[in-house]
């Protein structure tokens, strides 16, 4: 395989790895729940845990890529937050590729992701989170593509419900956006062992989502099963490209979108996604990640389901009751 | 050995504190149906969440089409179902706010409306 495709190759290895690690958070913003997505990340700070994520891909090109990966999320205070991430890979080779010799297997990198929220504003429905994603060099097998350099990769995150369209939009006010955009940083430059450069990546990703029960719940009742209204059909996009350091690498954007739905329930949510590669550097074939995502903060909300430090905001009534009124109500 | 250790304390660590197992009140329906027409002024509005509620700090008010309250009194709540009287009269489009405190001290809130006459 030419040098150039491996490195077109790594690069779209890596954006399918890295989601892996960092889908991780329980996400209401006045009457919008943003779920915890399968490729990007929601934009809240949370006390969760995804685990286990499995993934097939075909990015990898060694072979077909199989991981079983996991996350914790864990809020120190009621605004910062951190994710600790691990993800075992096997790859296989292919059979038709003529090589003979057993699957590599091991863990990639460990990620770790600090993340602050820096705003939750609940009549818009937005939601704006700053963090910072590290992949620890030399921590995995290299045997499954684990680089022996460390990345940083500062991320913003955003999230906006449409909720706020008039009424006469309908089912248009379900709808809601995520997206994060972030620029990876390697502590190297060269890799001395292939002897090419390695380049600092922009790397984004973006979710469609339709939430059946933000439908129920603040558009329409349609007095469909209850199955149906836990539903939230997805489409989420994942990209990189390098943007410096790229000498003698081509400039091409590597990234998958993957269609899928999320089952979401009061302490947990399954989701499931395909994975379309956007061209032949991205992968060769479909593949498939499912995730189980389990909500700490409403299973031990006492318990290590809340921030380490400080308290969590007092509760208050944004209106009082008719007779004696309090605050005015939303909106006003 | 040294596996079951570990799991033990993980167990133990996910578990230390914990009293009760519950979660964010979501709004699961209401009466007048969200986002649906009634021939006729409901005296009431029932709202049914996913999990029980604080009575204290939770609340609901409801307007009609000039922005006036047409909530009447103080919501009562039992359980996960809050309900408020109202004194809707005429025809038009009303709009319905809720904050709610589920027991765990989750706090949710939404709006939606519902239509009286066609």
């Amino acid at each position: 395989m030419p040098t150039r495709m491996v490195r077109a190759a790594l690069a779209g290895l890596a954006i399918a790895i890295v989601p892996l690690a960092n889908a991780n958070a329980h996400c209401f913003v006045g009457g919008r729940f943003f779920p915890a997505m399968l490729a990007t990340d929601d934009p809240c700070v949370a006390d969760e845990m995804s685990s286990p994520t499995v993934q097939w891909n075909s990015a990898n090109p060694n072979g077909r890529e199989h991981d079983v990966g996991g996350d914790f999320a864990k809020r120190i205070t009621e605004n910062f937050g951190i994710t600790v991430s691990s993800t075992w890979t096997r790859v296989r080779p292919p059979a038709d590729s003529g090589t003979v010799g057993p699957s590599a297997y091991g863990f990639q990198n460990l990620v770790t992701t600090a993340q602050f929220q820096v705003l939750k504003d609940a009549p818009s429905e937005l939601a704006l989170l700053a963090g910072a994603i590290f992949s620890w060099g030399n921590s995995g097998a290299a045997g499954v593509g684990a680089v022996p350099w460390s990345t940083i990769t500062p991320t913003f995150y955003f999230g906006k419900g449409f909720g706020g369209l008039p009424d006469s939009a309908g089912f248009m006010r379900a709808f809601a956006v995520t997206g994060q955009v972030g620029y990876e940083i390697p502590t190297t430059s060269f890799d001395l062992v292939s002897g090419n450069p390695v380049p600092q990546n922009l790397v984004w990703g973006t979710s469609l989502q339709f939430s059946m029960p933000y439908l129920r719940s603040s558009v329409i009742d349609l007095g469909l099963p209850d199955f149906i209204n836990h539903l939230i059909p997805i489409v989420e996009g994942q990209f990189a490209a390098p943007v410096a350091n790229k000498s003698g690498i081509d400039f091409v954007i590597t990234g998958t979108v993957n269609p899928g739905v999320i089952w979401v329930g009061n302490y947990f949510q399954v989701g499931v996604e395909a994975i379309v590669p956007v061209n032949r550097a991205s992968g060769t074939s479909i593949g498939a990640i499912a995730q189980l995502h389990l909500y700490l903060d409403d299973m031990f909300p006492r318990g290590i389901g809340r921030p380490l430090l400080g308290n969590a905001a007092p509760p208050m009534l944004p209106f009082g009751n008719a007779s004696t009124p309090g605050r005015p109500p939303f909106g006003n | 050995m040294r596996n079951i250790s570990i799991i033990a304390s993980v167990a133990a660590f996910l578990l230390l504190g914990t009293v009760a197992v519950t979660a964010h009140a979501y709004l699961d329906r209401a009466e007048p149906r969200v986002g649906n027409a009634v021939r006729t002024a409901p005296r009431e509005l029932t709202l049914w969440f996913t999990q029980n509620l604080e009575p204290a700090f939770s609340t609901v008010a409801v307007t009609d089409e000039s922005g006036q309250r047409v909530d009447a009194g103080k919501p009562s709540v039992s359980g996960s179902v809050m309900r408020v009287p109202l004194r809707a009269t005429r025809p038009g489009t009303y709009r319905v706010m809720w904050h709610v405190l589920s027991v765990d001290t989750h706090t949710t809130e939404g709006n939606f409306s519902f239509r009286v006459g066609e």
